[in-house]
């Protein structure tokens, strides 16, 4: 079974490739059928491959199956090999599980778009490329999948290209994300110059042995450098709101579910690096602590719905970093995949209330949309509360072990658990002020929206997304750790934190995490739920100053203009300019106009007699001969 | 040395009987084209088993002789075989529409690039000089008559008359090439006359190494080497645009695997001097070829010059010797799917039985015919030798070969020849997509089989240019 493991990734491929070609030819909505087709065979392929791996789960490493397809560049260790194992089978089922679900909920989101066969292609060829990269055995094919994707994010982050704000953030994410990729590919130069080799298999073996905890420390802090551009982490963070430009349903799968995830997948799949070295550890979690509460506290100002949905899910990978940065690998996988789904789930749930706004997102636009969306109302409400930490719900569970984990990790930790709780307290109060914005009180629509519920094919995958949300935090609780168990074969090798096993102290530490939920909500009922327009002013009144630092992102967007963008901007006219049209250029036509001339010296040669052909074969003929005679003797 | 297997000749039979089958059931029955459809891909599929067979069993009994030592079977010549049947089941698609255009003639057209086809797979397996010699004419003569087979162009009359004119003399001096070897070793097979030369200290070696340059210079006129070329922009832009393709490809792969039996089996002892005459020739090829290139103003003509170039590529791995074998396979088996890819497309531009194709028909290609366009533009990409292209993987490999065997001179000036050529090869692209307004805007009907080439080839060379570890894999045990 394993053996076909390639099938995943070739389904999804297949599908873009057909709707590449044949998209346009066969229309709406039929072009959605055989991508949405490729990727639940992907799922469902990929369910029953990882059958082992529940029966067997916590047993041994036996379960973990490398698929060796054929040798792509030998000399760098790199074979075009797939790795079948608990982690790969996590993300595989979280990709095509949540982009299936994407899918389907796009075929009515996209309705009526002219390029509606290729938003499909370019769907398709993301969930590969995302395979590509999670299946990945060697750190070179994890490469090609970590490009494939960042591609796929411009493609369909500027999706509505003829808007110039959409074009200029597809941009904007790809460059970014260079700067990532910059310190990854140095990462990648680095394993490869100690290992001799970039497969997984030789390098993640006990790598204690061959580099020491320095070399350990720069290649950890290097890959962060690369996740921390995927995913959206301090101080690459700044393109995930301006992704918010693509359609909803990308956001939703991209920008939330399945690619930020890539930088949490990528370092817990390197945990034998970063258990070699606490400070590279250190770091991550640092950088994932600060950039949770930052971002929650920039959530909290916007006014766009996607813009805060968009500062939450870097929040929340923040908590995924500090999580894998104190090797509570389980816990940050585990928040990864609930995550996945009640950020899906809001996702798509704005989306279907952009869609019955007529494409409005301002917050203060909407209001009292609980009646006349009842479907997207309830589903929102069930991942608002789970995001908030509220149990029995996904989020709850997950979030909670984080910070169990982060707590019990002690000393300078305690320190991060308790950035992490405010953090958890910022994130139920902008979820909540959402939520009472959009859907409680008056309407304060546009002239003429006439608010409707979305079509059936976009609220079955809500309900769906929803039913899950209530019910995936039980895979993993303090009660029945099945998760932990599942994951056992990957981290058997590497020491992994966990959550503290007493009970008192897991239930203090619930306790005051759910009160901090409560307390957020709380406060955001007062302010935007119950006080009246003129209370509410004078509230915000009061905390003008750090609101408008807030709003705009603490101004980190304008500084990087000014100091980076700007000055490049002037190098690159110089070299374009002065450089290349003067210098380069003149050099390549001089050469070619020289060329040309002695080109048409020889044309004579061509007479067009076969007489003068025959003398010339005779004439070379001697030549050659009499060469080869000169050299033989 | 002796015995006869029939399983060493066995694709040869096929095709043969195929082609005899196609004229017969064209005498006695007048069948329609689609007969002769079913016939030709039934003869194809079944040779394509025989080289399984062939493959497996070099496989297991590791290389062998038969036909009185005439006929090698081992991993080389199966692998030339199957790079043919590649070429000619894709020529045969590109020609079709020009075949079946012949009506009457159709059966003739197809039986000749059969025959053809035969002819250079017995050179790609000859041991001896005698049957290179009769195994070279066998092909070539199809070819020549290929040539003028549209009857009603005398620019196709002129292009046969003159490669057979000048293909007469290139045989002449090859045959000449051999009998001189005969006189001084006393044997036509290349393993007797290694055997015969081992360990004796040869007096008076001129008369060996006249036969040797000879036979270059004979091969080299098939593999259109410069200075022996002058034939081919000729023949390529009168001959039919159907089969030029086929014709361009088929003769190079069966002249380099002739060179390479002949070269490294018999005369290894001799290495240093055709060596050296195979670099000078090399040299001249590639400098003249690009130089030549750039002149052009006709895509045939252009790309006649390109194969000289690439010739001159193949031949600084060739100089090489033995080591290079596995990149010169790939380089002929990926040059030969890109030669008949583009021919394919001057044929869905300037129509099947044209004469000559000037780069003016190309203006505004890209939105009259964007598949036609994006496949010639990724061709000539991947001609030009651009990374992630075959192209690339083939130069390199030669290139690295030639290094190592001690012609740096060679390489370098082979790089600089590549990127000069950058020149006309993306001229093409540029007045595809950048050309301004085409003359009719008439959007192009391609014919199906030949769309079918494109993306093949197309897609081949750029699929093998990103992954060409498996085919390298399998050519490695070549070299072995």
């Amino acid at each position: 079974m394993t053996g076909y493991l390639w099938i995943v990734i070739v389904l999804p491929l297949a599908g873009a490739l057909f709707n590449h070609f044949l998209g346009r030819r066969i229309g709406e909505p039929r072009a959605a059928g055989p991508a949405i087709l490729a990727v639940l065979g992907s799922f469902a392929f990929a369910a029953v491959a990882a059958r082992d791996f529940f029966i067997s789960a916590g047993s041994s490493e036996q379960a973990v199956a490398v698929v060796h397809l054929f040798d792509w560049i030998p000399g760098l260790g790199a074979r075009a090999e797939l790795l079948w194992d608990p982690l790969s089978a996590t993300m595989t089922l979280v990709v095509t599980g949540v982009g299936a679900l994407i899918h389907i909920y796009s075929v009515g989101y996209m309705h009526g778009d002219p390029r509606f066969g290729r938003f499909f292609t370019y769907l398709n060829l993301f969930i590969a490329s995302m395979l590509i990269l999670v299946l990945a055995n060697n750190f070179a094919l994890l490469f090609v999948g970590w490009e494939l994707v960042g591609l796929c994010s411009y493609l369909l982050i500027s999706f509505w290209y003829t808007r110039p704000s959409a074009a200029a953030a597809g941009k904007k994410a790809f460059v970014v994300n260079r700067v990532g990729d910059f310190g990854f590919m140095v990462a990648l130069m680095i394993i490869f110059l100690s290992f001799g080799t970039l497969s997984y298999t030789e390098v993640l073996h006990d790598p204690g042995t061959v580099i020491g905890a320095g070399t350990a420390t720069a290649i950890g802090l290097l890959l962060l450098v690369g996740a921390a551009g995927k995913s959206a982490q301090l101080p690459l963070h700044v393109w995930l709101p301006d992704a918010m430009e693509g359609p909803t349903p990308v956001s939703a799968l991209i920008h939330a579910a399945t690619m930020v995830t890539a930088g949490v997948y990528m370092v817990a799949r390197c945990a034998a690096i970063f258990g070699l070295s606490d400070v590279a550890g250190g770091v991550v979690a640092t950088v994932g602590a600060l950039t949770a509460l930052l971002a929650a506290t920039i959530a909290i100002a916007q006014r766009d719905i996607k813009r805060v949905l968009a500062y939450s899910t870097i929040s929340q990978l923040g908590y995924m970093f500090m999580a894998v940065g104190v090797a509570g690998y389980v816990a940050g996988l585990f928040h990864l995949v609930t995550h996945a789904v009640f950020k899906a789930l809001l996702f798509l749930g704005a989306g279907s209330v952009i869609h019955a706004m007529a494409d409005q997102q301002d917050m203060n636009r909407m209001g009292g949309l609980r009646r006349k969306l009842p479907l997207t109302h309830a589903t929102m409400l069930i991942a608002t509360l789970s995001i908030a930490g509220i149990p029995p719900l996904a989020g709850f569970w997950s979030k909670d072990e984080i910070l169990a984990v982060m707590f019990y990790a002690g000393g300078y930790y305690t320190v991060l658990w308790a950035v992490g709780l405010v953090t958890a307290l910022l994130t139920a109060f902008y979820m909540a002020r959402q939520y009472f914005m959009v859907f409680s009180g008056e309407g304060r629509w546009d002239e003429g929206v006439d608010p409707h519920e979305s079509p059936r094919v976009m609220t079955v995958p809500l309900v769906i997304l929803g039913a899950l949300t209530l019910v995936i935090g039980f895979v993993n609780t303090p009660f029945r750790l099945s998760f932990e168990h599942f994951l056992d074969p990957v981290f058997h090798s590497v020491p992994v934190a966990h959550a503290p096993e007493d009970g008192f102290l897991l239930a203090a530490l619930a306790l005051v995490s759910v009160a901090a939920g409560l307390v957020g909500i709380l406060i955001a009922y007062l302010i935007y739920g119950r006080a009246s327009e003129e209370v509410r002013e004078r509230l915000l009144g009061r905390v003008r100053r750090p609101l408008m630092a807030w709003e705009h992102g603490y101004w980190i967007d304008d500084v990087y203009g000014k100091v980076i963008v700007e000055p490049g901007l002037r190098i690159a006219d110089w070299s374009a300019g002065v450089l290349d049209q003067r210098a380069i250029d003149g050099l390549v036509n001089g050469v070619g106009v020289a060329v040309r001339r002695l080109g048409a010296r020889l044309r004579p040669l061509q007479s067009g007699f076969v007489r003068a052909y025959g003398s010339l074969l005779a004439a070379g003929a001697l030549l050659v001969v009499g060469w080869i005679v000169v050299r033989g003797i | 040395m002796t015995g006869v297997s029939y399983l060493a000749v066995a694709p040869e039979i096929i095709l043969t009987a195929g082609a005899v089958v196609v004229l017969m059931v064209d005498v006695f029955a007048r069948p329609s084209s689609r007969v002769h459809g079913w016939l030709v891909s039934a003869t194809y599929a079944l040779v394509a088993i025989a080289i399984g067979f062939q493959w497996r069993r070099v496989d297991i009994d590791g290389p062998g002789l038969s036909f009185g030592g005439t006929l090698l079977l081992n991993h080389l010549s199966v692998t030339v075989r199957a790079v043919l049947l590649v070429t000619a089941v894709l020529g045969t698609a590109a020609a079709w529409r020009m075949l079946i255009g012949l009506r009457r003639r159709a059966a003739e057209g197809v039986a000749l690039v059969m025959v053809a086809t035969v002819g250079f797979m017995l050179m790609g397996a000859s041991a001896d000089l005698v049957m290179t010699f009769v195994a070279l004419e066998v092909g070539s003569i199809a070819l020549y008559v290929l040539a003028g087979i549209v009857r009603s162009s005398p620019a196709g009359d002129e292009a046969a008359m003159k490669y057979f004119l000048l293909g007469a003399f290139a045989s002449a001096i090859f045959i000449y090439g051999g009998a001189l070897i005969y006189a001084a070793a006393g044997s036509t097979n290349v393993y007797e006359i290694a055997a015969r030369l081992s360990g004796v200290h040869v007096v008076r070696p001129a008369v060996l190494l006249i036969g040797i340059g000879l036979i270059v210079v004979g091969l080299g006129f098939k593999v259109t080497a410069a200075p022996f070329h002058s034939w081919a922009p000729d023949v390529y832009q009168g001959a039919p645009a159907g089969v030029v393709g086929f014709m361009a490809a088929v003769a190079k792969i069966g002249g380099f695997a002739a060179l390479l039996n002949i070269l490294t089996g018999g005369f290894e002892r001799y290495s240093g001097a055709w060596g050296d005459g195979l670099a000078l020739v090399a040299a001249v090829s590639v400098i003249l070829g690009t130089l030549m290139a750039i002149q052009q103003s006709d895509v045939r003509r252009m790309l006649a010059y390109s194969g000289v170039a690439h010739a001159g590529f193949i031949l600084t791995g060739l100089a090489a010797g033995l080591v290079a074998s596995s990149g010169i396979l790939f380089y002929l088996a990926t040059y030969s799917v890109m030669v008949v890819g583009a021919f394919a497309a001057v044929t869905a531009v300037s129509g099947q039985a044209a004469t000559g194709s000037s780069f003016e028909e190309y203006r505004g290609l890209g939105r009259r015919s964007p598949v036609v366009a994006a496949v010639l533009a990724t061709l000539m990409i991947a001609m030009s030798g651009m990374p992630l292209t075959t192209g690339f993987i083939g130069k390199f490999q030669v290139f690295t070969s030639a290094w190592e065997g001690g012609y740096e001179w060679l390489v370098i000036t082979g790089l600089l020849a590549s990127v000069a050529a950058f020149f006309f090869y993306l001229r093409l692209v540029v007045v595809m997509y950048f050309g301004g307004e085409d003359g009719d805007g008439t959007t192009l009907e391609t014919a199906r089989s030949i769309r079918w080439v494109l993306v093949f080839s197309a897609g081949a060379s750029v699929l093998l240019g990103v992954f060409p570890g498996p085919l390298l894999d399998v050519l490695n045990r070549v070299g072995a």
